[in-house]
């Protein structure tokens, strides 16, 4: 994952709120309790043995709901993924910016739910594996407190305001990160809100680049030398500035190009995990998946950079889909040392 | 008339106060609601979806536009109606349960009713019993069915299997799109069809109805 030669293809699933049904609980009943989030990962870890864990469930609510805005929890037996409420976004204009608070990551929201569980398991599984707490990249959690589509439109319109929203959510963000890393723990950054399904890639320069470097080099600085950056989707268009952020793996995501990818990556020396559509885990079979995972393996094979990950495994994936593939990339792996 | 093309072009631009003030214009003017709606409106959002599918345009951009179309909506909406200019159909729309993502519903809504016809918009979240019984209500010839997760994707399934068991699914044609979803994706759930984009959906709409 260092981009350093390795006896196999390291496999990374999108393993979130599909945490909870490794303790036969839900999404919205595990973010919110130390003890069975600890024990989901670790359950995680037991049964699929993935090359990295990541601490979250819904990766892009936390620090907007440590700031203020309201997250809806489902019921019991309900699995839907927490969200927040689109009515309870706190920033609708100018003169909001000086009232949005800097939320303490000890204190506020579940920061320190997820700082906690972060610990437990870096405790418990630290020297077998890494473990990052996941953040939201500065742009989707700017998006989630001024709510998406105001947020899009305020680009165009006032554009300085989207900065000072910007600095603010890159700053939380920071402080966040710095508790997970304090514990021992890594980082990976989540910011599928800035992919160029929403916006263009001038725009990516304009807004994104700078506070996400920012944040990647003050990780750096705290001795986090390995900081993922996800962006889903096609991203083959900012594939240039998502380099330039400085995160040393990025996602090349299903509906990117692999090619793209392998030919850029190599040059800058950058790992990339390519994922595996995910949109029929639930539905397929093993031979399928075993397929599909060849395939998606022959698209970086002998680069040592390449990681086999998925995009986000729904909740209730059978686990011997999971197993499916991971048995695929030993397979590969196998086949392509010997 | 060259007012029509500069409703169009202030459209493109997403400037929502020049197309409010040429549509009352031309209203002023004698133009008809329809030839506003055809002309102006309909005209400049066709560029502005050609402009998205080739890259010319994001999202934001498109939503200045949307934004600027329902103005222009509003104002013409009451002169649509005492013209007596029919609805094309009635469409009703909702983000499947679990999935509060909206961006692409609302542009979808505003397109359709930019192209005619009625729409009902359920909103987020929305229960399968709620789109039985909305269809019940409602007697939309349509369903627009919304998801943005692979997680939520799979709601799209048991929406339709809900309308299917209440023994309405032959009573309405079900459209889906999204950001994960695909035709195949479709075919597999039993939807009659799949729009990639807020244009599309637009024209699936109009097939289905033709047909």
């Amino acid at each position: 994952m260092e981009c350093r030669p390795s006896d196999r293809v390291p496999f990374v699933p999108a393993i979130y709120e599909h945490k909870a049904w490794f303790v036969h609980s839900t999404p919205s009943v595990v973010c919110r309790d130390v003890k069975l989030f600890t024990e989901a990962l670790l359950a995680e870890y037991e049964s699929v043995r993935p090359d990295a864990l990541t601490v979250g469930v819904d990766v892009y609510n936390v620090e907007a709901e440590a700031v203020g805005c309201k997250v809806r929890y489902y019921g019991e037996g309900d699995s839907s993924v927490p969200a927040i409420e689109p009515d309870t976004v706190l920033y609708h204009g100018e003169d909001d910016i000086g009232s949005l608070r800097m939320p303490d990551p000890s204190k506020d929201g579940r920061m320190p739910v997820n700082v906690e569980v972060a610990k437990n398991v870096v405790q418990a599984l630290g020297k077998e594996i890494p473990v990052r707490g996941a953040v939201s990249g500065p742009f989707s959690m700017a998006a989630s407190l001024v709510g998406p589509e105001n947020f899009l439109m305020l680009t165009i319109t006032q554009p300085a305001l989207v900065h000072e929203v910007m600095k603010f959510c890159a700053e939380v963000i920071k402080q966040y990160a710095t508790a997970f890393v304090r514990i021992g723990c890594g980082v990976v950054i989540f910011d599928s809100q800035s992919s160029p399904a929403l916006i263009s890639p001038d725009m990516y320069r304009d807004f994104v680049l700078k506070p996400t470097q920012e944040l990647i080099r003050s990780l750096q600085t705290l001795g986090v030398n390995n900081v993922p950056l996800i962006v889903g989707g096609n991203t083959s268009d900012i594939l240039e500035p998502y380099l330039e952020t400085g995160g040393n793996n990025i996602l090349c995501d299903y509906p990117a190009n692999a090619g793209e990818f392998l030919a850029r990556c190599s040059a800058a020396r950058r790992a990339f995990r390519r994922n595996i559509d995910s949109s029929d885990f639930i539905t397929t079979t093993p031979e399928k998946l075993r397929a599909r995972t060849r395939e998606c393996l022959d698209e970086g094979k002998g680069y040592p950079g390449f990681i086999l990950g998925t995009a986000v495994a729904p909740f209730g994936t059978p686990l011997e889909h999971l197993l499916a593939i991971k048995t695929a990339v030993e397979e590969y792996s196998k086949k392509g040392s010997a | 008339m060259k007012e029509l093309q500069e409703l169009a072009d202030h459209l493109i631009n997403g400037y929502a106060d020049r197309v409010a003030a040429v549509t009352q214009d031309l209203l002023n003017k004698g133009a008809t609601p329809q030839t506003i709606l055809n002309d102006g409106l309909i005209a400049g959002m066709t560029v502005v979806g050609e402009r998205m599918r080739t890259g010319e345009m994001y999202l934001p951009e498109v939503l200045q536009s949307a934004s600027a179309m329902h103005v222009s909506l509003k104002i013409l909406k009451p002169h649509l109606a005492k013209d007596g200019v029919e609805s094309r159909g009635k469409i009703m729309m909702g983000t499947v349960k679990g999935d509060m993502h909206d961006i692409g519903k609302n542009l979808v809504g505003i397109m359709l009713e930019g192209a005619g016809f009625e729409v009902i918009d359920l909103g987020l979240n929305v229960q399968p019993q709620k789109f039985v019984e909305a269809i019940q209500t409602h007697q939309p010839a349509i369903i627009g069915l919304s998801a943005m997760l692979t997680t939520t994707m799979l709601n799209m399934k048991t929406a339709i299997e809900a309308i299917a068991h209440a023994g309405l699914r032959s009573k309405v044609k079900i459209l889906i799109g999204g950001a994960p979803v695909s035709q195949k994706f479709a075919d597999d759930i039993g939807a009659d069809a799949y729009a990639r984009d807020a244009v599309k959906a637009v024209d699936k709409v109009k097939e289905l109805i033709a047909a």
